[in-house]
C-alpha cells in the first residue's frame, strides 16, 4: 500500500494518533483541578467533612488521569523534533520558545505541587494544602494557555514573517496575541471545564441511580450543574466566535466545515447544509438537507452575508483541505454535543428549581440521571471533534499559508515511522483498556466515607515537624480499603 | 550587538546545561531506583521503592521536558537535527517513560502487580538506555551537511562508543539510585543498597575510565581541544578529582554514612557533567555546528530569558520545598 511507504503520511498519522489519545487525559485534569479547588474551598469555609471527602474521592480520578497525561504528553513534545524537524527549525524562534514557556510556567508548577496535593494532607497545614491545590489547577490551566497560544499561532501566524525559510519574529506580543489566541484559549478552557463537569455529574448520577450515597453525590451533581449553568451557554457563544474567526481568517477551513463548494458573494444569502454527503472528486454534495438562507443567520445572525463565503472550488485541490466529510461531520458532532449539554443543563436546572433534586427524591429522576450518565463521555467526543476540525481543516498547511505539511515533515525512512506508529497504537490500546478498567473499579468501589478528617486548627507550623503516617505500597489511607 | 550575538547563545548553553544536569541527577536517581526494582525480591520492598518516588517522579521528569522545550526555542536547529538523527533512541526513551509513568498509578490499582512492576523496572531501564545512546551519539558526533541538517542513516546512533556511554550512564543511575535509597530507607533495604552502591561505584568508575581514555584517542576534534592551553590543566584535573570523589564515596559507604554517599555521587555527576560540557562547548551538534550557528534570533533568546530564565529560582524553590515536605525515611510502615 502507498500509505505504508509514505513517511509524511505516517508521521501525520502518528501525530494525529498521539494527539488524539493524549488530549483525553489533560482535559479531565485541567477541568477537575478547578472542581477540586471549589470543593476544598467549600470544606475550609463550611467545615462540612463531606466536601473533604469529595476532594479525596475525585482526586483519585485526577491522579489516574494525570500519570497517563504526563506519559503521553512527552511523545508530543519530542515528535516536533523527530518527525517534524524542518518545521521545528523554521519556527523555533517563536513556537519553540512557547513550548519552553509551557514547561517552565505550567508543567513544573503542576508537578511540584501535585505531590503535596495528593499525599500532603497530613504533612502540611490546611492553608498550604489549599494553596497547593490552587497552584496545581493554575499550572494545568497555564498549559492550556501556552499550548493554545502555540497552536493558534499555527492557525493565524502573526508578529513576523518568513525570511529564507525561517520565521523571524518582529513583535512577540503580536505573535502571542495572534488573531485566534484569546478566543481559542477560552474555548479550550471552557471545553476542559465543561467535559469535567459532565464527567463528575455523570458519575454522581450513576451513584444516585444505584441508590448509593445519594445525599453525598447529589452535592457533587449540584456543584457540577451550578457551574454548567454558566459554562454551557458561554461555551456555545465562544464556539460561535471561533467559527466567525475561521470565516474571516481561514476561509478554506470554513468551506470544508460547511461543505460549501461554490462561492456565495457578499450581500447574498446562502443555504446552510444540515446534513450532506460531500463528494470530493465531483466537487459537490451528493445528497443534502439544507436550511434555506441559514448560513448568514449562523455566521452573522442576519440573512445576507456581509463578506463572501468562498467555496472549496476557489482553491486548487492541492491548496485546500481534504477529508471534507470528516471536517464537516466533526464540526456537526461538536456543535450538536454543545447544544445537547446546554439542553441537559436547562432541564436539570428546571428540575432543581422545582425541588426535584433534593437528596431524598433525586433518585426518582431516572431519565434525567440516565441523561447525565449518557452525557459523561460526550465532552471528550466534542473536544476531539473540535480538534479534528481545527487541525485537519488547516491542511494542507502546518503553518497556515506559510509552511505546507509536506515540507514540514522530517525525511525519515518510512519503516522507522511505521514501527513507532505501530508501537504507539499497541501501547495506547493497552493503556486505554487499563484506564477504563481501573477507572470503573474506582467507581464501583465508591468513596471511603470513613476517612479521618484532618484537623482544621491553625496551630500547626507550615511544615509539620512531627513524623507523619506514610504507608508505603499504598496511598496514605484510602487505598487500604 | 556583536558581543550579544555570542553572549546570548552562551547564556542559553549554560541554562540548558543546568536543566540537563538537574534532570540527570534527579531523574537519574528516579530511573536508578526503577532499574534496581528489577532485582527486588518482594512486593513490600518494591512498594517502598515506588513510594519513595511517588511524589517526585513527575517533577523530576519535567526537567527534561523543560530542557527540551528550552532547546527547541533557543537552538531550533540543534533540536530538530539531533532528534531527527536519534529517532530510535528517543522513542526508546519515550516508550520507557510511558510504561514507567503509568506504572505508578496502575500498580497501585492493580491486584496483579507483576505486569506493572515489570513496566516500571523495564521502562526505567529502556528509558535510561535510550538516553545513554542519545548522549553517546551526540558526543561521538552527528553527520550533518553544511546547513546542519542530518544526512546520516537510521542506525548511526549505534556504535561501541555510544554503547559504552549508555552502559556507563546506567551504572551512574544505579549508583545515584542506590545512594538515594540509602538516604530514604532503613534496615535490610538500606543494607541491600549499600551493597549495590559499592558495586555500582566500581562499575561506574570503570566506565568513566574507559570513556576518559578513549575520548582523546578516537575523536580528533576533542583531542586537539584537550591538549590546548589552558584546557589541558582543566582536563587533567577532572579525572583526578573524579578519582578523589569516588574514593570519598567508597569511604562513606564503608562507614555506613547515610547522606554522604548521595552527596558524593551528586558531586561526581556535577564533575562529569562539567567535563562533558567543556569538551562539547562551543558545539551543540558536534562535530560541526556551534551554538552560534544553531541559535535562535537574539530577540527570541532575550524573551526566553525573561519567560524561563527568571523563573529558574522560583522553580528551584518550589521543588526544594516539596523535598522538605516529604523529607524523612520511607520504611516498612512510616516516613520517620
Amino acid at each position: 500500500m502507498e500509505f505504508f511507504s509514505d513517511s509524511v503520511a505516517l508521521s501525520r498519522m502518528q501525530f494525529a494518533l498521539t494527539a488524539i489519545f493524549h488530549i483525553l487525559w489533560p482535559v479531565l485534569t485541567t477541568g477537575m483541578g478547578i472542581y477540586l479547588v471549589i470543593v476544598e474551598g467549600l470544606w475550609l469555609k463550611t467545615r462540612n467533612p463531606d466536601y473533604y471527602l469529595h476532594a479525596r474521592f475525585w482526586s483519585k480520578f485526577y491522579v489516574l488521569n494525570f500519570g497517563i497525561g504526563v506519559a503521553t504528553g512527552i511523545p508530543m513534545e519530542f515528535q516536533f523534533g523527530t518527525n517534524w524537524a524542518p518545521f521545528s527549525e523554521a519556527v523555533g524562534n517563536f513556537f519553540g520558545s512557547v513550548i519552553g514557556f509551557e514547561a517552565s510556567w505550567a508543567f513544573m508548577l503542576e508537578a511540584a505541587f501535585l505531590g503535596i496535593m495528593l499525599f500532603g494532607w497530613e504533612r502540611v497545614n490546611p492553608a498550604i494544602h489549599y494553596l497547593s491545590t490552587i497552584l496545581v489547577a493554575v499550572g494545568a490551566n497555564l498549559s492550556t494557555l501556552w499550548i493554545l497560544t502555540a497552536n493558534s499561532w499555527m492557525q493565524t501566524p502573526a508578529g513576523g514573517e518568513m525570511v529564507n525559510g525561517k520565521f523571524v519574529v518582529y513583535d512577540y506580543f503580536q505573535a502571542m496575541f495572534n488573531p485566534f489566541m484569546v478566543n481559542s484559549v477560552l474555548h479550550m478552557f471552557f471545553a476542559t471545564l465543561e467535559t469535567s463537569l459532565f464527567v463528575i455529574g455523570g458519575i454522581s448520577a450513576w451513584y444516585i441511580l444505584q441508590q448509593r450515597h445519594q445525599a453525598f453525590f447529589s452535592k457533587s451533581l449540584k456543584i457540577a450543574l451550578a457551574a454548567a449553568i454558566a459554562v454551557a451557554p458561554l461555551q456555545i457563544y465562544l464556539g460561535h466566535l471561533s467559527a466567525e474567526q475561521v470565516y474571516h481568517y481561514q476561509p478554506s477551513k470554513l468551506a470544508a466545515m460547511e461543505a460549501q463548494w461554490k462561492t456565495t458573494p457578499a450581500g447574498k444569502a446562502a443555504d446552510w447544509s444540515l446534513l450532506a454527503i460531500p463528494n470530493e472528486k465531483a466537487q459537490k454534495n451528493e445528497w443534502e438537507i439544507t436550511i434555506p438562507n441559514g448560513l448568514g443567520y449562523i455566521l452573522e445572525f442576519k440573512k445576507e452575508l456581509s463578506e463572501p463565503v468562498l467555496g472549496l472550488k476557489e482553491w486548487k485541490p492541492e491548496d485546500r483541505p481534504r477529508l471534507v466529510g470528516l471536517i464537516y461531520y466533526s464540526f456537526r458532532i461538536m456543535s450538536g454535543i454543545g447544544f445537547f449539554l446546554a439542553g441537559l443543563m436547562l432541564v436539570s436546572t428546571l428540575q432543581w428549581l422545582r425541588g426535584k433534586l433534593a437528596a431524598e427524591n433525586i433518585s426518582q429522576q431516572r431519565w434525567l440521571m440516565l441523561a447525565w450518565i449518557f452525557a459523561a463521555p460526550l465532552g471528550y467526543i466534542a473536544v476531539e471533534s473540535g480538534w479534528i476540525v481545527r487541525c485537519v481543516g488547516r491542511q494542507p498547511w502546518t503553518l497556515y499559508g506559510q509552511i505546507r505539511t509536506v515540507d514540514a515533515a522530517s525525511h525519515l525512512p518510512a519503516s522507522n515511522v511505521l514501527v513507532s506508529l505501530t508501537g504507539f497504537a499497541t501501547v495506547y490500546s493497552i493503556l486505554f483498556i487499563a484506564v477504563l478498567f481501573f477507572g470503573s473499579r474506582i467507581i464501583r468501589n465508591g468513596p471511603n466515607l470513613d476517612l479521618p478528617i484532618p484537623s482544621l486548627e491553625p496551630a500547626k507550623p507550615a511544615v509539620d515537624t512531627t513524623p507523619a503516617e506514610f504507608v508505603p505500597n499504598e496511598r496514605p489511607v484510602e487505598a487500604q480499603e | 550587538m556583536e558581543t550579544l550575538k555570542y553572549f546570548l547563545p552562551q547564556v542559553w548553553f549554560v541554562i540548558l546545561g543546568l536543566f540537563l544536569l538537574l534532570y540527570v541527577m534527579l531523574d537519574g536517581f528516579d530511573l536508578g531506583v526503577g532499574i534496581l526494582s528489577l532485582t527486588s525480591s518482594n512486593e513490600e520492598r518494591r512498594g517502598i521503592l515506588m513510594t519513595s518516588l511517588s511524589n517526585i517522579w513527575d517533577a523530576n521528569e519535567t526537567w527534561l521536558v523543560l530542557m527540551a522545550g528550552g532547546l527547541f526555542g533557543a537552538f531550533p536547529l540543534a533540536y530538530s537535527t539531533i532528534l531527527n538523527a536519534l529517532y530510535i533512541p528517543i522513542f526508546m526513551m519515550v516508550f520507557g517513560f510511558i510504561f514507567r509513568g503509568v506504572a505508578f498509578e496502575f500498580r497501585e490499582q492493580a491486584k496483579q502487580k507483576i505486569f506493572w512492576n515489570l513496566a516500571f523496572g523495564a521502562g526505567s531501564f529502556v528509558a535510561a538506555l535510550g538516553q545513554g545512546f542519545a548522549l553517546g551519539s551526540v558526543l561521538k558526533g552527528i553527520a550533518v551537511d553544511e546547513a546542519g541538517h542530518f544526512i546520516g542513516t537510521t542506525f548511526d546512533w549505534l556504535s561501541w562508543q555510544s554503547a559504552l556511554a549508555a552502559l556507563t550512564l546506567i551504572q551512574g543511575y544505579v549508583l545515584i539510585g542506590s545512594t538515594y535509597l540509602i538516604w530514604k530507607t532503613t534496615e535490610e533495604l538500606q543494607d541491600e543498597h549499600y551493597r549495590t552502591a559499592k558495586i555500582a561505584a566500581w562499575t561506574t568508575l570503570i566506565g568513566a575510565i574507559l570513556i576518559t581514555i578513549t575520548t582523546p584517542i578516537f575523536y580528533e576534534n576533542t583531542r586537539s581541544r584537550l591538549f590546548e592551553q589552558p584546557f589541558i590543566y582543566i582536563f587533567a584535573a577532572i579525572p583526578l578529582l573524579g578519582v578523589f570523589l569516588i574514593r570519598q564515596l567508597l569511604i562513606s559507604l564503608n562507614r555506613r554514612q547515610e547522606r554522604a554517599p548521595f552527596i558524593w555521587t551528586i558531586l561526581l555527576f556535577v564533575l562529569s557533567f562539567l567535563g562533558l560540557g567543556l569538551i562539547v562547548f562551543p558545539y551543540i551538534i558536534p562535530p560541526k555546528i556551534t551554538i552560534y550557528e544553531a541559535s535562535a534570533d537574539p530577540s527570541s533568546l532575550v524573551i526566553m530569558i525573561i519567560f524561563i530564565g527568571f523563573l529558574i529560582p522560583v522553580m528551584l524553590f518550589y521543588n526544594l520545598y516539596q523535598y522538605i515536605v516529604f523529607r524523612g525515611k520511607v520504611t516498612g510502615g512510616h516516613y520517620e
